[in-house]
């Protein structure tokens, strides 16, 4: 159904949700961080994005790890950043390699005129292993759909339930929060799910609107779509509706996670720690 | 293989009647002297002109009349697929407008387009070898040579007439992750070409090169080297020599002052800041340097001690105010920190430095203006709140008319996680994600007090994370071009914000808006995902 009216003014809280472009230009910001990719299929779209070229062999790297710490981390450092060496992970030697099939050919030379021993009678496969060593380094380095944040359950218990005791109870009944800790993966995902809900996944989270027409028609249901011109709702049977936001037309947005979009405006680091540290408690 | 192929068949679909067969050739030449003045029968820099405005005194096209806009032609491109990590082409450049010809681009790929048909007159198609594929803002023309770079870091000149290659410089290694999407900045006789890339801790630079030669006759780095004094705002010569600040955005230029005024990028390891104490100069700063020595004459750091990924490479705006009764030489950049900083062009000094956006992650402004970050809000291992980026590089505008800067903003929040706390952290060192709503703002600010005159609040539900506006363009008609994230073109009045026209189109308009006379018809055009449109009055 498609009304023929016009523009409107937008009352109440008009809601976008939008990803964060932290990048420079990644199409999708920084870190792709979707629910419905692996990190593996993350860090191979990334890789392929940057053109950061073959994936390195792990095990291969896992099998050149001890043998970089015994005879390249004193120079080149524990992760080839450099140390009284430079660092590898700029390294021209480095970067024209794929597989080892340059490196291997480079170690057995070594640099001599700086400081650098030859690895003449190291075998062959062993220094491939270093090579693929090398590698992974880079690759920890470079692609950044590999990163995966480290334990961030840094804050206080305690504090957070006491924040909870006192922020949210005045909308949330007691015993909300039970076994919340269990519904999330990881402690990240559950730090996202409780400052930012997935409105997706749970009807009673999504935007409604009320419409009117200068007809006189009142319209209600979940937004599906709002510009300047056009909002599109479905309501309660299920119908579709369509409307040009022309002249008299008005349009009042309501968000059942307004509360959320306050908390997030001010919210401390050390509260968002606390809290997340307390409902990780509840399993 | 490169391949400059001349194309009999029309792609262009014509809505409406056929524009009228030109009687002479199209042919571009473009005088280097002319370069600069007010465009209005050509478009023949990334910004129309070297100020970085994007105004137009053309006044064919104005608010009494904006309601017949029709459009004229379309140029579709099909000839390109999928690309290394961009499923479709989607036109990301400012077209130039010469001699009746359009250039326009993609990465790897150049089209010259009759600009009274819309049909191809040549197809330029670069072979890579890596760089990403991300964007292409562009190509500059000198006399009757075009300037074009390519994600592997080439520089390519061409024959603007024929697509055929002349010569050709490597000024980058992509395997460093060294890649390039700008549009070379052509002034006097220097080809000025900057880069991205921000993945291997390599530090950003300017090259300039002769336009018949292809000869380096500059290199600026945008960190300092042994000896130089601003070493000390690093902890010692390698973080410098690895601390970004790419320039991967064209500058502007006063060829009264001769210099140039460059915005460089994000510092490296980019949200790790813990290896790099100091305020790490040149990174996130506007540099003016000698057009003709890339000497650097001042430096204003926008963001000392960045951390998160605030890359400042929003254009600098050059315009001149009266202020206390005295004429001054101003440049002004919404910058991507969510400060509004308009500068003294002359000397560098500041008149205003004001959040456009609500942030909480500074504590004040230096004696030299520059924003103080609080160290609380860096990104930490358990996460820490702050601003996305409040723009990105989608050009602003400026109306000598109305006095207004305008900006296509973003409000909103992210998460930030460092992911390498280690004492020599490298690369990005950290993530973030969005947390919750965001808002897309066009505002338009008034640069002598940093306040917005007016907003215009862009309702949306869905995500908008590359569209953080497209590019603007405004008239001495009163019109500021622009559009939103859901395929809408759309006319604002400049003074009220009021809007005035919209069109729907393809998809997002998705680079630079131009407008031009041609045939004594003012024609607007702009890419929007794979098309390039063009709109005018009808007859």
């Amino acid at each position: 159904m498609r009304y023929p009216v016009v523009r409107a003014l937008l009352a109440g809280a008009v809601v976008i949700l939008a990803e964060i472009a932290i990048s420079q230009q990644l199409p999708n910001g920084a870190q792709p961080a979707s629910q419905s990719t692996t990190p593996d299929q993350r860090a191979a779209a990334t890789r392929t994005f940057l053109g950061l070229g073959p994936e390195p062999d792990k095990v291969a790297a896992a099998r050149g790890a001890p043998l970089y710490q015994q005879n390249c981390a004193f120079c080149h450092g524990p992760q080839a950043r450099g140390a009284t060496g430079a660092s590898l992970i700029t390294s021209d030697e480095v970067l024209k390699d794929d597989h080892g099939e340059h490196l291997a050919e480079f170690l057995k030379m070594g640099r001599p005129e700086k400081g650098m021993p030859a690895f003449a009678t190291m075998p062959e496969d062993q220094l491939k292993d270093i090579a693929e060593f090398v590698h992974v380094q880079v690759e920890e380095v470079a692609n950044r759909g590999a990163y995966h944040v480290l334990n961030i359950l840094v804050g206080n218990e305690e504090r957070g339930r006491e924040y909870v005791s006192s922020h949210c109870v005045s909308c949330h009944a007691p015993g909300a929060f039970a076994h919340i800790g269990s519904r999330f993966r990881l402690p990240e995902q559950l730090q996202r799910g409780w400052i930012w809900p997935i409105r997706s996944t749970n009807e009673s989270l999504a935007l409604t609107a009320t419409v009117k027409t200068p007809e006189g028609a009142t319209l209600t249901g979940r937004v599906t779509q709002i510009s300047d011109f056009r909002i599109t709702l479905i309501d309660h049977t299920g119908q579709t509706h369509i409307v040009d936001r022309t002249p008299g037309v008005q349009v009042e947005m309501q968000d059942p996670l307004a509360a959320h979009h306050q908390i997030i405006q001010s919210l401390t680091n050390e509260d968002m720690h606390n809290v997340t540290a307390y409902l990780e408690t509840l399993q | 293989m490169r391949l400059a192929t001349g194309i009999l068949i029309a792609t262009a679909t014509l809505a409406g009647a056929a524009p009228p067969v030109p009687h002479a050739s199209p042919n571009a030449s473009v005088d280097p002297g002319i370069i600069g003045k007010a465009p209005i029968t050509s478009w023949p820099t990334f910004n129309g002109d070297y100020s970085g405005r994007r105004y137009s005194t053309l006044t064919q096209i104005a608010p009494s009349n904006v309601r017949h806009l029709t459009q004229q032609w379309v140029y579709k491109i099909t000839d390109v697929g999928a690309q290394r990590g961009a499923p479709v082409p989607i036109i990301k450049c400012t077209p130039l407008l010469v001699g009746g010809i359009l250039y326009i681009t993609i990465p790897d790929h150049i089209w010259a387009l009759n600009a009274r048909t819309g049909n191809p007159i040549w197809h330029y198609d670069w072979v890579d070898h890596g760089g990403h594929l991300v964007g292409q803002r562009g190509v500059g023309i000198w006399k009757t040579t075009l300037f074009f770079q390519t994600p592997d870091n080439w520089l390519i000149a061409l024959n603007a007439n024929t697509g055929q290659e002349l010569w050709k410089k490597n000024y980058a290694d992509a395997r460093k992750q060294y890649f390039s999407t700008s549009a070379p900045l052509i002034v006097k006789n220097h080809v000025i070409i900057g880069v991205g890339g921000d993945a291997m801790d390599m530090p950003g630079f300017l090259d300039s090169f002769d336009p018949i030669t292809g000869n380096l006759q500059w290199t600026w780095w945008s960190t300092p080297r042994k000896g130089d004094p601003a070493l000390t705002t690093w902890p010692n010569e390698p973080a410098s020599e690895h601390g970004g600040g790419m320039t991967w955005m064209p500058g502007t230029y006063d060829p009264a002052l001769n210099l140039l005024y460059w915005p460089t990028g994000n510092t490296n390891p980019v949200f790790a800041g813990q290896g790099r104490p100091g305020a790490n100069l040149w990174t996130e700063s506007i540099v003016a340097l000698d057009a003709d020595t890339g000497e650097l004459k001042w430096y204003f750091q926008v963001s000392p001690h960045d951390t998160h990924d605030f890359d400042n490479t929003t254009a600098p705006i050059l315009f001149d105010r009266v202020v206390s009764g005295k004429p001054r030489k101003l440049l002004a950049q919404a910058a991507r920190n969510g400060f509004f900083v308009t500068l003294d062009r002359v000397t560098g000094k500041y008149l205003v430095v004001k959040p456009y956006v609500p942030l909480d992650y500074s504590s004040g402004l230096s004696p030299q203006g520059e924003p103080i970050p609080i160290p609380d809000k860096d990104p930490t291992v358990g996460g820490s709140i702050n601003i996305v980026n409040a723009t990105n590089w989608q050009a602003p505008a400026y109306n000598p008319n109305t006095g207004l800067v305008y900006v296509n903003s973003v409000e909103g929040k992210a998460i930030y996680y460092l992911t390498d706390d280690s004492d020599q952290p490298s690369g990005y060192g950290g993530t973030g994600e969005g947390i919750g709503p965001s808002e897309r703002v066009l505002q338009a600010i008034d640069p002598l007090t940093g306040k917005a005159v007016w907003r215009h609040v862009y309702p949306n539900l869905n995500n908008a994370p590359t569209t953080l506006g497209p590019s603007i363009l405004t008239t001495a008609t009163n019109l500021l071009i622009t559009g939103d994230d859901q395929k809408n073109a759309i006319i604002f009045s400049a003074d009220k914000g009021q809007i005035l026209w919209h069109h729907e189109l393809g998809a997002n308009e998705s680079g630079g808006i131009i407008t031009y006379l041609l045939d004594g018809k003012q024609y607007i055009v702009f890419g929007a995902g794979d098309s390039l449109y063009a709109w005018s009055l009808p007859q």
